[in-house]
């Protein structure tokens, strides 16, 4: 999975490409760092190019949202495609954080 | 197709990649990410929790029987029923929602059947998914 952070104050726009699987979810939790602190940051995932997640990157997206709420920001994950959503849809996390 | 690995220690890719490239796998991406995500989940348990330092084997395999993908997991490993855990509520909030239970939840729900038992010493879980 690569991930590419653009940060704008406390706006990031990540950019999602590859895969989140048990192999590199350690990896990704390093690199999404930088989104775990500050104030209120208003986070936007591009999910497009983003091809698919275990429950080892569901954690990671959770554990996210939980960090955003803590902090009163937002997060909003967008283009995902359909395979990706259903996993998201079926586990109930499509409910907790915000897929566009 | 039946192979065993022995020991597994850091071989999930290697397990995950075998049962993938069976030529029981259905080309169709739709069904092969799903079957890909249910093998993983169950690989990689089985990998981390079955044997203390992963020092033990584990046979897999694939049948294509009466229209519908079988496929299997067999580990001489603790015993551990997956299917014994309850479901995780999804209709919790983020601050609420348990971080983990999904891997074996996603199964329950991409696969149509899931069996596990233990026979001879040995954990058996299979996952059937109807070939339409």
């Amino acid at each position: 999975m690569k991930v590419t952070i653009n940060q704008d104050g406390n706006k990031f726009n990540v950019i999602l490409e590859g895969r989140l699987d048990t192999t590199n979810a350690d990896q990704f939790q390093k690199d999404i760092e930088p989104l775990m602190n500050g104030d209120k940051p208003e986070i936007t995932l591009d999910c497009k190019a983003m091809e698919y997640t275990s429950s080892q990157g569901l954690r990671m997206f959770l554990m996210l949202q939980k960090s955003v709420n803590s902090r009163g920001g937002s997060m909003v994950m967008t283009d995902m495609n359909p395979q990706v959503k259903e996993v998201f849809d079926i586990t109930g996390f499509s409910n907790i954080i915000k897929i566009i | 197709m039946k192979v065993t690995i022995d020991p597994i220690a850091g071989k999930s890719a290697q397990i995950i990649e075998t049962l993938m490239g069976s030529e029981d796998m259905p080309q169709d991406p739709s069904l092969e990410f799903k079957l890909r995500l249910c093998v993983e989940e169950v690989v990689e348990n089985i990998v981390r929790y079955a044997y203390k330092d992963g020092k033990g084997f584990v046979e897999v395999g694939t049948e294509i029987k009466d229209g519908a993908l079988y496929v299997s997991f067999r580990d001489g490993g603790v015993q551990f029923d997956p299917l014994a855990k309850d479901d995780p509520d999804i209709t919790l909030s983020a601050e609420d929602r348990q971080i983990g239970g999904l891997g074996i939840f996603l199964c329950k729900q991409m696969m149509d059947k899931l069996d596990y038992e233990y026979r001879d010493g040995c954990n058996c879980l299979t996952m059937v998914k109807y070939l339409s």
